[in-house]
């Protein structure tokens, strides 16, 4: 006997308007369907009638989490249109804000998947310590999200002496915290235990889906862009992919970890290096003729800005291609065969930035056929309470 | 009296509701970032709730988009008398850089009434918290 | 492998369906080929040459054509695969409306291109054949049919606004 659930626009779980419907049997769900369109507001079109310059701070304002991602891989597709190459020092501050905001963006998803997992004292944990990122973005930027450091030909505003040495005490104080997470995360059995083997995507899967990002990762595909095609001073820093092999929700949680660690390497190398001279070259007005693809590891997976130019001093089209949008038929994938309980879980593990997506669970009853709309919280509670009434003794190791 | 102690309990301990219309998440992370130990909102009495049928105040960030208008309008009938809307960072004020955009009705006024506004994009938690702040003042 | 190896590879796997290919910048392919032939370079490409991994799928207007470009990402670089589709005017004299533009679906050989089909079919009004999912995607359920955001003649009027309170 098969009930469609809905779970609707509305929900306090990630702040995001989106709508799934969801056809289950029991249990257990058998098909999912996932309604896109509440977030979509016509980007592509608004930036045709903007400048070059207008549209770096409209692009910041795609995603508020990765705010610095979409805004860099637009200005590295300009810069190549226009022919200018900014100079060393600006390239390491604009790769240095990049790193950070990776690192606070996972310290994010960190939190709320220990809150759709019940642990609350974890998600507290990490938001605190987030903080700590965000006060060094400030002091770098001026604001904490949308910090709009990135210009045509190198970054606005330059690092001094004595905040280059704060960031790098800092960075020991959130080396020492993430450890502390790995040592109450990994001995934590009920915490690991609700993690494992929820939401399985297997390698063939998620090669024939296009997923990408942590998700592919933790499905055993070494794929970075970082590594592939590098882009900006990557090509000369030292950086690995970071995977695992278990294909569930554990191994993202245990890819995100170790490329918290990658990152904090990263950051300190590049501040220990980081070369003297100017922070910009001057732009000209209009671009060349030309098209150009851009593309960079935003926190989520890959993102991808195409851009075609008249020789205006507007674009001609500007296509914008999300991590998130391509997760979702993995999602859709991993949702069959799971449980009721696991919606949640599962959902917050593509980490899912849905402003570039929006959907709403909804569950429609098969059997009398009426609509019900659930909050994801009123999910996520009712996920608790099934869980703790069967609970399943997962056999998931920290593989570490 | 009874209504001096409803209206008390109203002003020490406002229940809130969180609505995101179609925004970038900016001021949405703030909002959620307004309850973690740094700026912890929730020894005041403010607590987040998951249905409209509880809140007193409803915050909402982004601009509206088509979409989203009528389950707006909606969620704001569902919500019960005496209500306030705040309505968080500028694009929910007037549309912030979406202004003109063919999916977008430019600012949550056009939609639902709003008793505050805060500025910012985004909205710092502290600025937030002033917003609630003023609006408990004005009851 | 770097670029060079890689165009050899290509060539030499599709012979003469590719109408172009250039190599303007490091790590970045352009290639040409006629709407006909599409889903058999698809098919070879994924089977033959290994490039499993489609980015998106871009559409652009060009006034009188639309050009489709499909991204795949690889080991070493991106290769964008380029076709163009005339944009009909006039009457079709068969079925008496409007003629639309066709492009074949590609989802039988890379099934994650579904959604990036449906978003093709919102924003240019371009119709693909044999898509598994027709739904729309991202445009609202209220939006005036044959309303195509993203075609170059499509302009939007924004309504007068209404300030609560205040001036207008």
């Amino acid at each position: 006997m098969k009930f469609s659930i809905p779970i609707g626009p509305q929900h306090p779980a990630l702040k995001e308007p989106i709508s799934l419907r969801m056809t289950v049997e029991g249990e257990v769900i058998r098909d999912a369907d996932i309604r896109l369109g509440y977030n979509h507001r016509g980007l592509e079109k608004l930036a045709e009638e903007k400048t070059w310059i207008q549209n770096i701070y409209l692009t910041e304002r795609i995603c508020g989490i990765c705010s610095h991602s979409h805004a860099t891989c637009y200005v590295q597709g300009v810069e190549k249109l226009m022919d200018i190459v900014p100079p060393k020092r600006g390239l390491y501050l604009r790769f240095l804000v990049a790193e950070l905001e990776r690192v606070h963006s996972h310290l994010l998803w960190l939190g709320v998947a220990g809150h759709e997992a019940g642990f609350d004292t974890f998600f507290m944990y990490t938001w605190r310590d987030r903080e700590i990122v965000m006060d060094m973005l400030e002091a770098i930027s001026g604001n904490r999200v949308h910090y709009a450091i990135n210009t045509l030909g190198g970054v606005r505003r330059d690092l001094d002496e004595g905040l280059r040495q704060k960031i790098l005490s800092q960075l020991d104080i959130l080396r020492r915290r993430t450890e502390f997470y790995i040592k109450i995360g990994a001995n934590e059995p009920t915490f690991v235990g609700r993690l494992a083997g929820v939401g399985k995507l297997s390698k063939e899967k998620a090669m024939e889906l296009c997923a990408v990002g942590p998700m592919a990762r933790a499905s055993d595909i070494a794929r970075d862009v970082r590594r592939d095609d590098p882009y900006g001073i990557y090509a000369e820093t030292p950086f690995e992919v970071s995977t695992a092999d278990t294909c569930d929700v554990l191994g993202r949680v245990v890819v995100r970890v170790k490329e918290l660690f990658q990152c904090y390497n990263l950051i300190e190398f590049m501040l220990k290096n980081l070369p003297s001279g100017e922070v910009k070259v001057k732009a000209p007005r209009r671009a060349k003729p030309g098209e150009v693809v851009s593309r960079y590891e935003a926190p989520r997976g890959e993102n991808m800005h195409y851009i075609v130019s008249g020789g205006a001093d507007k674009p001609e089209r500007l296509k914008v291609r999300a991590p998130t949008l391509a997760n979702y038929p993995a999602t859709v994938e991993m949702l069959k065969n799971g449980f009721i309980a696991d919606i949640p879980l599962i959902f917050a593990a593509i980490d899912p930035c849905i402003c570039c997506a929006e959907r709403t669970v909804e569950t429609v009853d098969l059997r009398t056929g009426e609509e019900k709309v659930l909050r994801f919280s009123e999910l996520r509670t009712l996920a608790q309470e099934r869980f703790d009434k069967n609970p399943r003794k997962g056999t998931g190791l920290w593989p570490f | 009296m009874l209504n001096r102690l409803v209206r008390w309990s109203r002003i020490k301990s406002p229940w809130i509701l969180h609505l995101n219309s179609g925004a970038c998440n900016a001021c949405d992370i703030e909002v959620v970032a307004a309850l973690t130990p740094r700026f912890d909102v929730e020894r005041l009495g403010v607590l987040l709730k998951a249905t409209p049928r509880h809140a007193d105040v409803l915050i909402s960030t982004g601009p509206v988009t088509r979409q989203m208008k009528d389950r707006i309008i909606r969620i704001y009938d569902q919500t019960p008398d005496p209500k306030f809307v705040i309505a968080v960072g500028a694009c929910a004020m007037s549309g912030c850089v979406y202004r003109g955009a063919y999916n977008v009705m430019g600012g949550l006024d056009q939609v639902i009434p709003v008793n505050v506004y805060v500025p910012g994009c985004p909205a710092r938690p502290d600025a937030i918290l002033d917003g609630v702040v003023k609006l408990l003042g004005k009851l | 492998m770097n670029d060079l190896d890689t165009i050899e590879r290509i060539k030499g796997a599709l012979g003469s369906r590719i109408v172009e290919i250039t190599n303007p910048a490091p790590g970045r392919i352009f290639m040409t080929v006629a709407v006909e032939d599409l889903v058999s370079v698809m098919t070879n490409l994924k089977r033959d040459l290994g490039f499993w991994y489609l980015v998106t799928i871009s559409g652009v207007d060009k006034g009188d054509a639309f050009e489709i470009l499909y991204h795949f990402g690889y080991e070493g670089g991106n290769l964008n695969v380029r076709t163009q589709i005339p944009k009909p005017t006039g009457i079709d004299e068969v079925l008496k409306e409007k003629t639309v533009p066709h492009l074949p679906s590609i989802c039988a050989v890379i099934p994650g291109a579904v959604l990036y089909e449906r978003e093709l079919q919102d924003m240019f009004g371009i119709v693909v054949d044999n898509i598994p999912d027709p739904r729309r995607l991202v445009l609202p359920d209220d939006w005036p049919e044959q309303n195509f955001p993203l075609r170059k003649d499509w302009k939007f009027e924004r309504p007068p606004e209404v300030i609560p309170g205040g001036k207008k």
